[in-house]
């Protein structure tokens, strides 16, 4: 039980489902351009729940988003089962920190979204949420709007929402970042049993190392920005069934690893802020 | 602004009965407030004009008692001013603005809203209207009597110039604001482009119209005095400006109600529809 570096570059996994080949980031034009993302390296297989963790800046989701199709790489391509993406597709479901929620339609009707937008006729599309509402315990709140909920709660929307497309990956950028510790602790055990459930290939972004540790089965750290890959893990303790993994021995060296690596990048991403 | 904690208290199911209370006893004190406040400029307008109770302390062609103005508003609802009913300057006046209003939503609402989903269509309209925007529309008023005559074609324009930039403009505003996570949530749904535009940014627009709409509105009946000031024989407006000609005080301050009302009432109904159509403004 614990973490172990492992070499998640595409030449050393076979069958990677989502393949982000040397893909890099340079925003702006030529003189005053700002590289982003040095050419990252990555292969995510089928079932794999990757969190990667950086600093603020780092690019991670940049990354995110090249993947989601929202913007485009400077250089490298991202292939998901081998087809190279170029827009964004319903095949990979997103979900954002906050703000994302279509307000003006029911809880409802904002998971029946995607399979509407799929063809499925409303019968079909409501029935299709409703199942997704119950799989993230919402099944009461069908007829509210977003903003009837909490923080929390909408966030379990953007998540029935995302899986009703029944997408093949799932990108979460920094999901439970603007909830509070209690919400956020019990939605990271909630999404590690549908990710159980589901088998889902999930890929996560966040700047919480335990949120990190307890949910990944695949741990990426990267520098600060030009964001690159530092470290990579296997992880394990997202396998293990105790809720209070977190407050064992072995979790905690394995966050005092993680830390000790993310520690240099925070400080030079704060010298960067100061700078610009 | 629709406000109703209530529901939002109830669904996260921390309703605390005291404050909801508290809220309900501001709101209701709040209304009282307001009708006395407007109770004690009836009150001073009896006052100073004695209305029958003491001799007027102002003279009374200046300013007649709130019961001389009462009595003819029936009058003038009855026997009509100048050869029309009031009824009828009242629904002429409403037409217009109507017309005007109609046409700058049915218009106007679309145009802003190419203008802000499409750069190359903003690039065209934006200087017509940003450039002509500072112009007071009522400055126009002669030339459009020039250009189309006095009857109620230039009256409409002049209304439809005032009116258009403004519900064009807000209507552009909103669609650019929309915020950028709902589109790209929407595309990553799987949303065509035509399921974008009616099921995100439309509606996401809507608020922002809404606001526009209802500025315009107030700026509307302003534009409707100016333009029934000439070349008309009927209208609200043209009534009161007529009887100040006379100094018939009491008609024109039975107009200058009625214009209020109107302006009120029509703020009212858009507020309501507002309410309705657009519950989530601003809970974002």
């Amino acid at each position: 039980m614990g973490i172990e570096p492992v070499a998640l570059a595409l030449a050393a996994r076979r069958g990677a489902k989502l393949a982000i080949d040397r893909v890099s980031k340079r925003f702006g034009a030529a003189a005053s351009a700002v590289q982003a993302l040095e050419p990252i390296d990555l292969a995510i297989c089928a079932g794999d729940f990757l969190c990667i963790v950086g600093p603020s800046g780092c690019g991670k989701s940049t990354l995110l988003n090249i993947v989601a199709g929202f913007e485009r790489a400077t250089s490298g391509t991202v292939r998901l089962d081998g087809r190279v993406i170029t827009s964004p597709g319903s095949e990979r479901g997103v979900v954002f920190q906050q703000g994302a929620l279509f307000t003006w339609l029911t809880v409802r009707d904002n998971v029946a979204f995607g399979p509407r937008a799929l063809g499925r006729t409303q019968g079909e599309a409501g029935a299709i949420a409703d199942r997704y509402l119950e799989l993230v315990g919402l099944s009461g709140f069908a007829s509210r709007y977003p903003y009837e909920l909490s923080g929390g709660m909408q966030q379990r929307v953007g998540i029935a929402r995302a899986l009703a497309n029944e997408p093949e990956v799932l990108l979460m950028d920094e999901p439970f970042a603007a909830l509070d510790q209690q919400t956020r602790e019990l939605l990271q055990e909630e999404i590690r049993t549908i990710w159980r459930r589901t088998g889902k290939t999930v890929l996560w972004i966040t700047h919480s190392i335990e949120e990190a540790l307890f949910l990944a089965t695949h741990l990426v750290v990267m520098t600060a920005r030009p964001g690159r890959i530092k470290a990579s893990f296997a992880c394990s303790f997202s396998r293990e069934g105790d809720p209070l993994i977190a407050t064992t021995s072995a979790f905690a060296e394995a966050k005092r690893t993680v830390v000790g690596l993310l520690r240099r990048e925070s400080i030079e991403a704060q010298r960067q802020e100061v700078v610009s | 602004m629709a406000s109703n904690p209530l529901i939002l208290d109830e669904a996260v199911g921390s309703s605390q009965p005291d404050e909801r209370d508290a809220m309900r006893r501001t709101a209701r004190r709040d209304r009282w407030l307001g009708l006395a406040s407007f109770g004690a400029m009836l009150a001073l307008w009896v006052a100073v004009t004695g209305s029958g109770l003491w001799p007027p302390l102002v003279n009374p062609t200046f300013l007649p008692s709130p019961m001389t103005v009462a009595q003819t508003f029936m009058k003038l609802a009855q026997s009509g001013y100048q050869g029309h009913t009031l009824a009828h300057h009242f629904l002429i006046s409403l037409m217009r603005f109507g017309i005007a209003f109609f046409i700058c939503i049915v218009i106007g609402v679309p145009v802003g809203l190419l203008m802000g989903m499409h750069s190359g269509v903003r690039a065209v309209l934006d200087p017509p209207i940003e450039t002509t925007r500072p112009i007071p529309k009522l400055a126009l008023l002669p030339l459009f009597i020039i250009w189309f005559g006095i009857g109620e074609l230039s009256k409409t324009i002049v209304i439809i110039a005032a009116l258009f930039p403004m519900i064009s403009i807000a209507a552009m505003q909103s669609v650019r604001g929309v915020s950028i996570r709902k589109i790209q949530a929407a595309q990553s749904l799987g949303a065509s482009r035509g399921m974008i535009f009616w099921r995100v940014l439309l509606p996401a627009s809507l608020p922002g119209i809404f606001t526009g709409i209802r500025v315009a509105v107030g700026i509307g009946v302003t534009m409707l005095v100016g333009a029934e000031m000439v070349a008309t024989s009927d209208g609200i407006a043209w009534m009161a400006l007529t009887a100040a000609d006379f100094v018939q005080t009491d008609v024109v301050l039975v107009g200058v109600l009625v214009m209020a009302a109107l302006g009120y009432g029509l703020d009212q109904l858009f507020q309501l529809l507002e309410r309705r159509a657009v519950h989530w403004a601003g809970r974002d």
